[in-house]
């Protein structure tokens, strides 16, 4: 995997880094819930642990490294068999995993908020010690300590001190050299010590037939000259200090030689160094227990992970692009002459036109994230949910691989967890309820992703009570979003929960009284240029079903020209297209509805709602477009075709206005403008039900 | 200067590492765990390799196992980082067949040290 | 949104500027915010926008509104000529750093501006809606007008940043 934005910055990456450790640990957490013994997810859960307080101490991520640090060792007690994983193990450490988040979300930001640490010490305190409970562990473990080897601390070494040098015996052990350690390197390092005199002992060497190249049995004795401390000498010989032969002789006036080493390894005096877990200062975190998307969209920030070969077949293509570019411009130093050059022309155009196409498709494909990621999330939120309602909620997920654009997958959070939200609080049943209605006392919650076309799929399906009708019904009377006994299709009436200010709960409850409705939702939805459908029979579940295009970037649409502006309808949402002829045109007037087959549908003259002031075409063109249900046609002078639309978003000057979602460039430099067919279709139902009105 | 292989899980450490050793005018190439630092290291002959232990896949310990029975890497320092005080671990490391060792959280001059120290420079 | 933005003269009192022409106004605007001098593009009508942001162009792959101040300013609406020049402006609307491209009569040149030369907006007798002018300059024998421009686009409809978020 290689890091696109991540850049030069190991701290940002190392967020990165964090927010998916621990998405991952947490899963795996979560999966050791129902397999508390799998030997497997609790090193999961241990090497994430791991790599979190390692990677965290490097950057600086102090009070993160110490306070994972007891949660890594209880894991590894777990994982050694000295502690056994239980149930208020796992749910203490998917609590530490918050604190964890908070950890790094507050570390490097201004730490100024003295007041606030208290607070979070004291969360953080609070879970270490129910985590020392849960683990069957009294006291705290003492803290890491770690010696940092290559440091070679050399101060407080005083009485290894020799005034006028050392002499120095040695022998590595016999497979030093193949492990990587060279002899000459060492000496070296004696050398830049003080003077040296080295004296090779070769009596040791086997006979040859017995030598094995890569075995070191020489010894060197070696008279070191100069005020180098014991320590100093030490630390050369540091890595192979314990399985070596070193003896070291202050050096004085007529010391004799030292005898031939015996086997006798000394241990260096030891510095411990202090570790970040020692230390007293500690940054402060502010929230804690902080679930759900906010934390994640945070946490995913602005970078996105591509795999290699993604960034290879988009470097394959851009070499190519390369190639015919310098065929385009000898061919455009040459000039073009006679019908070969325009051939070489058109070949050239056919191939960028290919390569075009190729590189927008791979380009799309490098934002695309399998919605696992999102769905992820999800079972967390669950898991607490199940927790706070009491009620039995298995979460089955289907379709993670389905692949969603990076930003579509951050925004859908949101809204996903308000209607999963709404089926664990208003849809799954309390056990006993469900057992009197006959249903296994646990609920099923049904979270799938499906690829359509240009569209992904989700659905949020329960096996709850259903919308209750009447209660919609009534309420929408309340609020007057419906005439008193008006009649309406079933799907009509569901429809209504999504009405601003629409909600069914009867008591606002901790759940989903948080003041979102399901408006928002669908606004939310509607602003990625998707929809959001509802079906519910009663006591049977309700069915949420999400259609989302795969990217905002790009989208195919329909290039349509109204007066003498030019303007795009996403292909998507087009129905079909007839023609308007002028006698039509003139019979429909005043009335602006058109017969479709069995269905009178509204429609729009695109020339007078833009103002155009300009004469009819004498065929015109209704283009009837759709969406949740609902349609409308529009009518435009031209049909011009089929267009590959790169949404531009407009300046906040233009955002406000509701019949466009953004604009494109087209071919020849200009600009069209996209038509948004959520606001066209509410226009237009608009218009038919003031005619309506009218009489 | 040297080739250096560098094989981490985690990324940041291996930005770290890369960011360090680049300044000193190395050339240092990633892989993200054991297997594909197995895998590297069967391809190229490294002047130097700087390994964590704790990965998935394939851990640290195995991988300088087998990188040891490979030709190619006769003879090539291999440095491994960790977290642990455990001497226990530094001993089965050594016993795999590695060079010398880091302990983290480091600086990125301990680390050029150690890299300096290995390869003489 | 009447309280007008200031003008950030230099230490010595001095601000550099680019002239332009719109009507017979002559108009100042920091050389900092410009970004580029064009000719006339193919505008491309919003159906539904505010008469001072009336069109959009291509501006480098950018869709950029296009912004006759002479709506503003009450000015009659006149026919392009040669002369004309696209000035392409950044500023900061919504918190949003916005390029708008200014249609202008006819660019001069860039000048230096002299603090101690200007003055307020007089509360009578301006032809000009009073919150839309930042500073009257003296230059030479003519008197340059800063407009205030977070006040001219800030009154547009739509523009408010509570629309779509």
């Amino acid at each position: 995997m290689s890091g696109v934005g991540e850049g030069q910055d190991p701290v940002a990456a190392f967020r990165v880094e964090a927010a998916d450790l621990l998405d991952g640990t947490e899963q795996a957490l979560l999966d050791l819930t129902h397999d508390l013994g799998s030997r497997e997810l609790i090193d999961t859960v241990f090497r994430g642990m791991h790599t979190l307080k390692g990677s965290g101490a490097m950057f600086g991520f102090d009070a993160l490294a110490a306070f994972t640090h007891h949660c890594e060792t209880a894991f590894d007690r777990v994982r050694k068999g000295l502690a056994p994983a239980t149930q208020e193990l796992v749910a203490v450490t998917l609590s530490a995993m918050d604190h964890m988040r908070a950890l790094v979300e507050v570390q490097g930001q201004a730490s100024g908020a003295g007041l606030a640490a208290a607070g979070i010490a004291a969360a953080g305190e609070a879970i270490l010690a129910q985590l020392h409970a849960a683990i069957g562990d009294t006291a705290a473990p003492p803290p890491a300590t770690t010696r940092d080897a290559a440091t070679g601390n050399s101060d407080g070494g005083d009485a290894g001190e020799a005034q006028g040098g050392w002499r120095i015996a040695f022998r590595l052990p016999a497979d030093a050299m193949a492990n990587g350690t060279n002899p000459l390197i060492l000496l070296d390092e004696l050398r830049d010590l003080g003077e040296a005199e080295v004296v090779a002992q070769t009596g040791a060497i086997p006979p040859l037939d017995v030598l094995e190249a890569q075995e070191c049995h020489l010894g060197w004795e070696v008279t070191l000259r100069g005020p180098a401390t014991r320590e100093a000498i030490e630390d050369v010989f540091i890595f192979v200090m314990d399985d070596m032969d070193l003896r070291l002789e202050p050096l004085t006036a007529a010391a004799p030689l030292a005898p031939p080493l015996p086997a006798a390894a000394q241990t260096p005096a030891e510095t411990p160094a202090q570790t970040p877990a020692d230390r007293p200062a500690q940054t402060p975190a502010q929230t804690l227990a902080e679930t759900g998307p906010a934390r994640a969209a945070r946490a995913t920030g602005e970078s996105v992970r591509v795999p290699a070969e993604r960034l290879d077949v988009l470097m394959d293509r851009v070499g190519e692009l390369v190639i015919v570019q310098s065929r385009l411009a000898q061919l455009a130093s040459g000039g073009i002459n006679g019908p070969a050059g325009e051939l070489a022309l058109r070949s050239i155009s056919e191939e960028v036109e290919r390569l075009a196409s190729e590189l927008r498709d791979t380009t799309m494909v490098l934002r695309m994230v399998p919605i696992a990621t999102l769905f992820g999330r999800f079972r967390r939120l669950v898991h607490d949910l199940a927790r706070e309602t009491g009620k039995v909620i298995e979460l089955v997920t289907d379709g993670e691989s389905t692949e969603i654009d990076k930003t579509v997958s951050e925004r859908l959070a949101d809204p996903i967890v308000h209607l999963i939200r709404n089926s664990c609080d208003h849809g799954l049943e309390p056990p006993e309820e469900r057992v009197a209605a006959g249903k296994p006392a646990g609920g099923r919650l049904r979270l799938a992703a499906e690829q359509a076309g240009g569209e992904v799929l989700i659905t949020i399906a329960d096996d709850g009570r259903g919308i209750d009708r009447e209660r919609v019904r009534a309420k929408a009377e309340a609020n007057g979003l419906i005439q008193p006994g008006q009649v309406l299709a079933d799907g009509e009436l569901l429809q209504l929960i999504f009405q601003p200010g629409f909600s069914t709960a009867a008591q606002v409850t901790n759940l989903s009284g948080r003041g979102v409705g399901m408006d928002v939702v669908k606004r939310t939805i509607e602003a990625l240029r998707g929809t959001i459908d509802v079906t519910s029979q009663p006591g049977r579940g309700s069915v949420m079903t999400l259609r989302i295009p795969l990217t905002l970037a790009i989208i195919e649409g329909l290039l349509v020209r109204v007066g003498e502006g030019k303007y795009v309808i996403p292909l998507a949402a087009v129905e079909e297209c007839i023609e308007l002829s002028l006698e039509d045109d003139i019979r429909s007037r005043g009335r602006s509805m058109i017969q479709l087959r069995e269905q009178l549908v509204p429609f729009l003259r695109l020339r007078e709602l833009f103002d155009t002031g300009t004469r009819p075409d004498a065929f015109q063109k209704i283009v009837v477009i759709a969406t949740g249900g609902e349609r409308v046609g529009l009518v435009v002078d031209q049909i011009i075709g089929s267009h590959q639309t790169v949404i531009k978003s407009m300046s906040c000057l233009h955002r406000g206005i509701p019949s466009f979602s953004g604009a494109t460039i087209l071919g020849d430099g200009g600009v069209a403008l996209i038509l948004d067919v959520v606001q066209l279709v509410a226009l237009g139902q608009q218009q038919e039900e003031r005619l309506r009105a009218a009489g | 200067m040297s080739t250096i292989l560098t094989v981490d899980d985690s990324s940041s450490i291996r930005m770290a590492i890369r960011i360090a050793l680049s300044g000193a005018g190395h050339t240092v190439q990633e892989a993200g765990d054991g297997v594909q630092g197995l895998a590297s290291a069967g391809n190229a002959k490294f002047d130097l390799i700087i390994t964590d232990l704790n990965m998935p896949n394939m851990n640290g310990l195995e991988m300088i196992r087998e990188i040891r029975k490979l030709p190619v890497q006769a003879g090539t320092p291999i440095i491994f980082l960790t977290t642990e005080s455990d001497e226990g671990l530094k001993q089965q490391a050594r016993a795999a067949g590695a060079t010398g060792w880091l302990v983290k959280p480091f600086e990125p001059e301990n680390l050029l040290r150690v890299v300096r120290k290995v390869l003489g420079q | 949104m009447s309280e007008r933005s200031t003008t950030e003269w230099d230490a010595s009192g001095q601000l550099e500027v680019l002239t332009f022409d719109i009507g017979d106004e002559r108009l100042a605007i920091e050389a900092v915010s410009i970004r580029e001098i064009l000719d006339l593009l193919p505008e491309t009508r919003v159906p539904g926008a505010a008469a001072l942001v009336a069109s959009v162009v291509n501006f480098r792959g950018k869709i950029i509104p296009i912004a006759d101040l002479r709506v503003a300013f009450g000015m009659p609406i006149q026919e392009a000529t040669a002369d004309n020049r696209i000035v392409v402006i950044e500023t900061e609307l919504d918190g949003e750093a916005t390029q708008i491209g200014l249609r202008t009569d006819k660019v001069h040149e860039v000048t230096i501006l002299e603090r101690a030369r200007s003055s307020e907006p007089p509360v009578l007798g301006m032809r000009w809606r009073r919150q839309y002018v930042r500073e009257l300059v003296r230059l030479a024998e003519d008197v340059v007008v800063i407009p205030d421009l977070a006040n001219i686009f800030g009154a547009v409809p739509g523009a408010a940043s509570t629309l779509q978020h």
